[in-house]
């Protein structure tokens, strides 16, 4: 028994193949088919800036013919759609990742939270002005949080990760694992705004307030997937490139 | 409204992934989160960020007295841990987990493994908010400090604490915004008394 069950259980070369086995993309798949199968791949097209009429090209040809690493856009969908991480995290590239990472923050901020705020604050039309109020400054100041946290990415964790990226060697204070560590999950409070509102709204559920809740849902899901690339795709990169500076 | 249970499915095996992970999702009377983790030797991070309930392993992959360990090192001392019996294993070491699973359990016996492991944290999370829980939101929501709560209503600063986790925890509100929200629609404090606290924000 012992036997059987050692061989499978302790060879590496099983498990490495047991984790990459499963529906992931690759560079010969057709764009095409990656975005029809997974619709919400599209937001993943947006942010790396690649447009839409591809016809049956290939994810190898229509990344060369955006400029964009295919070897990168692969880790972010095959993390996103599959849940696994690259067989070489070391070929992920730090500075394409921030352009898409970059992109995304610009997507939450300047429209996606903008857009739920209009919708939630009409849907809270039939509830009195005191209820409406308590939830918009829940909403405005969670919104508020958002920034803080990307702001600070924004201007201390991306320029070091394209400073270590460049030739800069001199020595750095700062350390990605520093980012790692504090890194809080910001969809959570975003998601328990919707609980609170299903458990307790005492008002009716209008359409408005059905379709902010479902966005809200969608918007805490892909934080919470922005978050993801972030913790296993940027943050092993940079580790790599520590290390390498180091030796 | 019934909370959603988190699983987390570790183990090498896509077989046994897979399988057990569409199980927990077809039950839907369950209400499952299920989550994967293939690769073991990232399970303790993946297991900080998910946060599971429960988590189902492969007993091979962890040793006897790994449980406790695991639990301290995650920070999560109230982690459900099951066996995933795939081979004969001493009775010595499943003692170590809060359930077991074998390969040839029925869907059935295994829906009713898990709800009796989520048994007493349902009892629990369904507890009303006592008087003084009730107290402590409303000054929560005025913007009072642990220290001033504690001293308004005669209590150490620890007790209020834990009165504020165990709030947490019954509501699943983790903000004092969301606390806002719950003390005025459910009638606990009126506007024109938290005022100042809400127009001037934090």
């Amino acid at each position: 028994m012992s036997n059987f069950t050692s061989e499978i259980d302790f060879n590496p070369q099983y498990i490495k193949e047991t984790m990459y086995s499963t529906g992931r993309y690759s560079y010969e798949d057709t764009m095409s088919s990656l975005i029809c199968e997974n619709p919400s791949m599209l937001l993943v097209l947006s942010r790396f800036a690649i447009t839409l009429g591809q016809g049956d090209k290939t994810i190898d040809e229509v990344c060369v013919a955006h400029g964009v690493d295919t070897y990168t856009f692969l880790s972010v969908v095959n993390l996103l759609v599959t849940d696994t991480l690259p067989d070489d995290q070391n070929k992920v590239l730090p500075l394409s990742l921030l352009k898409y990472l970059e992109k995304s923050h610009e997507y939450f901020i300047s429209y996606r939270l903008p857009d739920i705020r209009r919708k939630l604050s009409d849907a809270l039309c039939d509830t009195t002005a005191v209820i409406s109020k308590v939830i918009m400054d829940y909403f405005d100041e969670y919104v508020k949080g958002v920034k803080e946290h990307m702001g600070y990415e924004e201007t201390v964790v991306f320029p070091y990760v394209r400073k270590i990226c460049g030739d800069d060697t001199e020595l750095n204070k700062y350390h990605i694992d520093i980012f790692k560590d504090h890194h809080d999950n910001i969809d959570e409070l975003l998601s328990e705004l919707k609980d609170i509102i299903i458990k307790y709204y005492p008002a009716g559920i209008n359409f408005s307030m059905s379709d902010a809740l479902f966005d809200i849902y969608s918007c805490s899901e892909d934080l919470a997937l922005h978050a993801k690339v972030e913790d296993m795709l940027l943050v092993p990169a940079v580790k790599n490139i520590e290390l390498s500076h180091k030796r | 409204m019934k909370r959603r249970i988190h699983i987390v499915v570790a183990s090498p095996s896509h077989v046994i992934r897979v399988g057990l992970s569409t199980i927990f999702k077809k039950m839907s009377s369950l209400g499952a989160d299920v989550a994967e983790i293939p690769d073991m030797t990232d399970m303790s991070r993946r297991l900080r960020s998910i946060k599971p309930d429960v988590l189902v392993v492969d007993v091979s992959q962890l040793g006897a007295l790994a449980c406790q360990s695991l639990r301290a090192d995650i920070a999560m001392p109230s982690l459900k841990i099951v066996a995933m019996l795939s081979q004969m294993t001493d009775a010595a070491v499943i003692k170590n987990f809060d359930a077991s699973i074998s390969l040839y359990d029925s869907s059935d016996v295994i829906r009713d493994k898990i709800v009796r492991l989520m048994e007493e944290e349902v009892d629990e999370s369904r507890l009303e908010l006592s008087m003084r829980e009730k107290e402590i939101i409303c000054c929560v929501v005025k913007g009072m400090t642990n220290k001033q709560i504690a001293d308004t209503l005669c209590l150490s600063a620890h007790t209020v604490m834990t009165h504020r986790r165990n709030i947490a925890s019954k509501l699943s509100i983790h903000s004092t915004a969301g606390l806002t929200i719950y003390a005025i629609v459910n009638k606990l404090i009126e506007l024109d008394e938290i005022k100042d606290s809400i127009y001037v924000g934090e």
